[in-house]
């Protein structure tokens, strides 16, 4: 502590006001306060801090942490899934403080158990001599689910079972901290302590600084070269394999990919040959040196895991068994996480560390043995009582962790015959009482109990712990650990520092690094979303470049614009954006089903849809302002009134093209220039191709009208061009020069089909002397048919083939590059007799 | 008594595979009572990868990857296999079920054969305390666990209709019980879920019969395919006892053992994920021929082919 603090020990004059009125919970630890209700010393700096800025100001320092979450994504997902996945544990704006030399001794016991939890796996899946040596019971290992028979006996390749692992904790009423529970399988919440940093330090920025607050980057650094450093191949390539968009920490994979620069890729992306790990590329299969598992292990391996997994890579135990891949953590990690082996930690740290749990775990009897039965059997009220190894037990506690003093009399008799019966399926836990720390509610703070998960990542000189945490807040004041529940908060921990911190910029950190480069690797089911992603959303451009066209003519009293009106109209039948019957349909109702009706597979809302659809596989590859205007998409701000005129769909129509421009802008700004932005601007040259080929088959006809000409430039967005050009009226032959085989129009037939050569040459086996790709021999006789085309006799078949040709281009593109599409499927089992 | 087993496992696919990769069980090796003088599994088309190994319960497991187009895949076994008779246990000489399930819970065994592994539910046997309830009535905990096994066993063979088609191979063992049909898979999983849910070690063992019963004996349920049975275990002494629920008796010289696991999953004779099928038959068949010992002889000295079982 500085010299300066010591005159701020007193409770803090400009903080006053905000801890007025603020008790701890009776019998309770609280972080802030004491319970005198004076202010702790390593809360003083962040409450006077907060107590001199105004109400006014403080709300709206709250509301920048909280728009700052929803600007990196988070609350998207609540529009994807019917009443699916808000994030579970939204922040709340105030950090937990946690003072430096406190957090040293935390980290340091931290350590020790991922040291202690590391050998008890290197034991039980190798010689197993704790069993053997009566420390461990034979059933208190085979009980675990996540004990995983195949991988006894094989060394993990890399070295270590625990690569990350994150500990749950909770401060007692007297001031120590307990360990809770351990996290060794696929631990999640350091992607959503990171969002909680940079969200609270963007709203408290001078707090932030001036209390020399721990930074988060040195710690994913340390994971990410403690990955890269095991594998010797110069430029290592480490995936994040992911459930898929349905898990319901999708967005944390996405996110912490994107932060690390590790690809993210799903089982279906891998492939398992010669013993090795290959991500399926747009490039042809690819090797992957290191997977950061965020799928449970028993899914990682339909083979020899469980076959039920549609999840998993088959062989993917194979190529552990051959040590080709490094696995973090490694395959049957989680069996350690079972409450039953808390009860012989402690006993296990003085045999296999040489000294007693620093941090003690929360007192753990486990009734597979006689006198630990009894004494749960004898204390069960006071207890809680839960199964030993899953988070339900069915017909006995199906809803896990219970209290002793809450069971019914019925629930009572079954899990006491229970115990007595199969004592080895229960536990008894010790309830605890957790500290609370202050939370912000209605304008006032409010004492509120909290865990902490805490991170430690190994390291080639060892363990490393994230000075930080993803702390979950209950919602409700009652303090025992095992009423915590969903439906809480989370809240930033800000570990203070002894010294002055060195300033890593967070989300900037190490494009140095090699691994970072890795991510040109395209896989090639990214590839297919891109592609589609770029064909849906310039479907929708020209969709509504027709709903534009149509509703700015109604207003024409000439009646040579009614037909090409009328053709405007069919084309959004044909499209299938507005609906064909009852006939005849109002002009300004097809035009308003167009843009409204999510059941029409053509229409705005539909194909917004499946844009998102397809961009949300692929979140870790888009901006978050490309995110954000996909959204934007969908469900635009401005609801369409019910009785729409045609100038209000036409604003409606101009401001989604408005959207749509924008993600144009952002894709072409931000995306870097790897495969994935060629697939996507392929997908918008295809689907651009094939949508003038078709304005041009309907409005250019040999016997086109002034009205059907004027049309047809709209649509293809040439009609400056034209005037600027041709002072003179309309004219086909001009007019299809224009819109299909001019070169130089950014908008013609011609120019995409050369900026679709283009992208073609550059990627994988588009250039090298070989031959010609089949996609590239179809884009090149396209290009030399409109070079040699002469504008005055190009007919509407001509314009039908270079249609044709396009959709013939799509699906060779897709052939060529998108291999993922084969999915693996099981041989029939063999029934015995 | 001596037998040459031929099994024969062929799929058919409506396209070319381009692609597979299977885990076979099918090798029988040696366990008490049971000699493998020879055994080969050979596969057509011929396999790019190929390995052999035992798995956690020491069953043999070839791993294989095909990379050439099939349209048919054919593993098939041939071995010969010699069973001793062995003294049957004693059913009331044996520990009761009470000192069975305390041994169990503290045994520090953890090998292949340890029963701390078959003490709880398994991928496809789950422990209803529907199926505990019924197995309870033959297990009060003063009875010798063979006795109560015993009796389980029975009940099972008369309460259940065998009867093929009634479930298939992944018919929860919980379905089986309430319909009250199966095959000998279910009548397996059943009397396993019944024991374990009282804390006895129950294993699942899959083998084979003999196609032909001795002459004046009827012909036993099952002997068509591979079949299934339970091992029970009995204390430290006497180990594990093997039953068949599907035919009502201990197995003795009847029965040859392929692979022990917890259920079904844990010794499936092929596992396989394949690419693009188009769909796909599978067809088994399954012989099992006594041989006279002046043959037998003759054949046993012939040097055996490499991939004899150890």
């Amino acid at each position: 502590m500085r010299a300066g603090d010591a005159a701020r020990r007193t409770k803090p004059k400009a903080g006053e006001s905000l801890v007025a009125g603020y008790r701890p919970l009776p019998g309770i630890y609280d972080e802030m306060v004491e319970a005198d209700g004076r202010v702790r010393p390593h809360w003083q700096r962040l409450i006077a801090g907060l107590g001199e800025l105004p109400r006014e100001e403080l709300a709206r320092r709250f509301a920048v942490a909280d728009r700052s979450l929803r600007d990196s994504g988070v609350f998207y997902r609540v529009y994807d899934e019917d009443g699916g996945g808000e994030r579970p544990w939204p922040l709340a704006p105030l950090p937990l403080v946690v003072a430096a030399d406190e957090w040293k001794a935390l980290a340091r016991g931290l350590k020790q158990r991922a040291a202690l939890l590391e050998a008890v796996l290197d034991d039980a899946y190798g010689p197993a001599t704790l069993v053997a040596d009566g420390a461990l019971p034979a059933a208190l290992i085979a009980g675990s689910r996540e004990f995983l028979r195949p991988l006894a006996g094989v060394a993990p390749p890399g070295g270590a079972w625990l690569r990350q692992y994150a500990v749950d904790l909770g401060r007692g009423p007297d001031g120590r901290w307990w360990v809770l529970g351990d996290r060794t399988q696929a631990p999640s919440g350091a992607g959503y302590a990171l969002e909680n940093r940079v969200a609270v330090s963007r709203a408290l920025p001078e707090l932030f600084r001036d209390l020399e607050v721990q930074r988060l980057a040195g710690f994913f650094q340390a994971f990410r070269s403690g990955l890269a450093g095991l594998v010797r191949r110069d430029d290592p390539r480490i995936g994040l394999l992911t459930p898929g968009t349905l898990s319901e920490t999708y967005f944390e994979h996405a996110y912490l990919a994107r932060y690390l620069g590790f690809l993210l890729v799903e089982g279906g992306d891998l492939v398992v040959r010669d013993d090795a790990v290959y991500i399926r590329t747009v490039a042809g299969l690819k090797r992957a040196d290191v997977l950061w598992r965020r799928l449970d292990a028993d899914y990682a391996d339909p083979l020899e895991l469980n076959p039920q997994s549609r999840l998993g890579v088959p062989g993917l135990v194979d190529a552990v068994r051959h040590g080709s891949v490094v696995i973090a953590n490694a395959l049957g990690s989680g069996f350690v996480e079972g409450r039953a082996l808390m009860g012989f930690l402690p006993g296990l740290a003085q045999r296999l560390t040489g000294s007693d749990l620093e941090i003690p775990n929360i007192a753990t009897w486990w009734c597979g043995q006689p006198a630990e039965r009894d004494e749960v059997l004898e204390r069960l009220a006071t207890m809680a009582v839960g199964p030993a190894f899953e988070a339900s037990l069915p017909e006995v506690l199906d809803r896990g962790m219970t209290l002793g003093s809450a069971i019914d009399a019925p629930t009572l008799a079954r899990v006491t015959a229970a115990i007595r019966r199969r004592g080895a399926d229960v536990v008894g836990q010790e309830v605890v009482r957790l500290s609370t720390m202050p939370v912000w509610r209605e304008g006032k703070l409010e004492p509120r109990p909290f865990t902490l998960r805490v991170f430690v990542t190994r390291t080639e000189s060892g363990y490393e712990v994230m000075p930080g945490g993803f702390c979950r807040i209950s919602s409700r004041a009652d303090a025992r650990a095992v009423t915590m529940q969903d439906g809480g908060t989370s809240a930033d921990v800000w570990v203070l520092s002894d010294g002055p911190v060195e300033a890593v910029t967070l989300l900037s950190a190490s494009d140095r690094s090699a691994v970072r480069r890795s991510t040109g690797v395209l896989p090639s089911r990214v590839a297919d979303n891109v592609f589609w992603l770029g064909r849906y959303l310039e479907r929708a451009e020209a969709t509504l470049r027709v709903v534009r066209a149509l509703v700015g003519r109604l207003d024409a009293v000439d009646a040579a614009s009614a037909p090409p009106i009328r053709r405007l109209a069919d084309l959004l039948v044909t499209w299938n954006a507005a609906p064909a019957k009852p006939r005849p349909v109002g002009l300004i109702v097809t035009a308003f089903a167009a843009m409204t009706r999510d059941d029409l597979g053509g229409a705005i809302p539909s194909l917004a849809s499946a844009a998102r659809g397809t961009a949300s596989s692929i979140r870790e590859r888009l901006a978050p302002d490309a995110w954000r205007v996909l959204g934007d998409l969908q469900r635009p701000d401005q609801a369409p009134p019910a009785q729409p005129t045609g100038a209000d769909l036409f604003e409606l129509a101009n401001a989604a093209l408005r959207t749509l421009s924008a993600f144009a802008g952002l894709a072409q700004e931000n995306m870097n220039r790897h495969s994935g932005w060629r697939f996507l601007d392929l997908g918008r040259r295809i689907e651009r191709g094939i949508a003038t080929a078709r304005f041009a088959g309907v409005f250019g006809e040999e016997a086109a009208s002034f009205g059907d000409l004027d049309v047809l430039l709209e649509l293809a967005d040439s009609q400056i061009t034209y005037r600027s050009r041709y002072l003179a009226g309309l004219a086909r032959t001009p007019v299809v020069d224009l819109v299909l085989l001019d070169p130089a129009n950014p908008r013609s037939l011609a120019f995409q089909i050369g900026e679709i050569e283009e992208h073609l040459a550059m990627l994988p086996g588009g250039t090298g002397g070989g031959p010609l790709t089949p996609p590239q021999r179809i884009a090149a006789r396209l290009a030399t048919d409109l070079r040699i085309a002469d504008p005055a006799t190009v007919t509407v078949d001509d314009v039908r083939a270079a249609e044709r040709a396009l959709l013939s281009l799509s699906d060779e593109i897709a052939t060529r590059f998108f291999s993922h599409r084969g999915r693996p499927e099981a041989v029939a089992a063999e029934e015995l007799g | 008594m001596l037998y040459d087993v031929r099994h024969e496992t062929a799929y058919t696919y409506a396209t070319p595979v381009p692609y597979g990769r299977h885990l076979a069980r099918m090798l029988p090796v040696d366990r008490p009572g049971q000699r493998v003088l020879a055994a080969a599994l050979t596969i057509d088309p011929p396999p790019a990868e190929w390995e052999d190994g035992r798995d956690f319960f020491d069953n043999a497991v070839s791993r294989v990857v095909l990379d050439v187009p099939h349209e048919k895949l054919v593993l098939t076994v041939r071995a010969r296999i010699e069973l001793e008779r062995r003294p049957a246990a004693v059913a009331d000489a044996t520990p009761t079920v009470a000192a069975v399930r305390r041994a169990a819970f503290a045994s520090d065994d953890f090998g292949p054969r340890a029963p701390a592994h078959q003490l709880y539910a398994s991928r496809i046997v789950s422990l209803p305390s529907a199926i505990r309830d019924y197995a309870a009535e033959s297990c009060p905990d003063d009875r010798p666990i063979l006795a109560a096994a015993s009796e389980l066993m029975s009940r099972i063979h008369e309460d259940f209709v065998y009867e093929p088609g009634a479930t298939d191979v992944k018919t929860l063992p919980l379905m089986a019980f309430e319909m009250r049909r199966g095959v000998c898979q279910d009548f397996a999983h059943v009397m396993i879920a019944g024991l374990r849910g009282l804390g006895i070690p129950a294993a699942y063992v899959s083998g084979y019969l003999r196609t032909t019963p001795p002459p004046g004996r009827p012909r036993l349920e099952g002997a068509d395919a591979t079949h299934a049975w339970v091992s029970v275990w009995c204390g430290e002494a006497v180990g594990w006892v093997d039953l068949d629920p599907t035919n009502d008796m201990p197995t003795g010289e009847d029965h040859l053992t392929i692979a022990v696991g917890r259920d079904y999953a844990d010794v499936a004779p092929v596992a396989g994920v394949i690419v693009g099928s188009g769909g796909q038959r599978l067809k088994v068949g399954v012989d099992v021929v006594p041989v006279v010992p002046r043959e037998a002889t003759a054949l046993a000295e012939k040097p055996v082919a490499a991939s004899l079982s150890p």
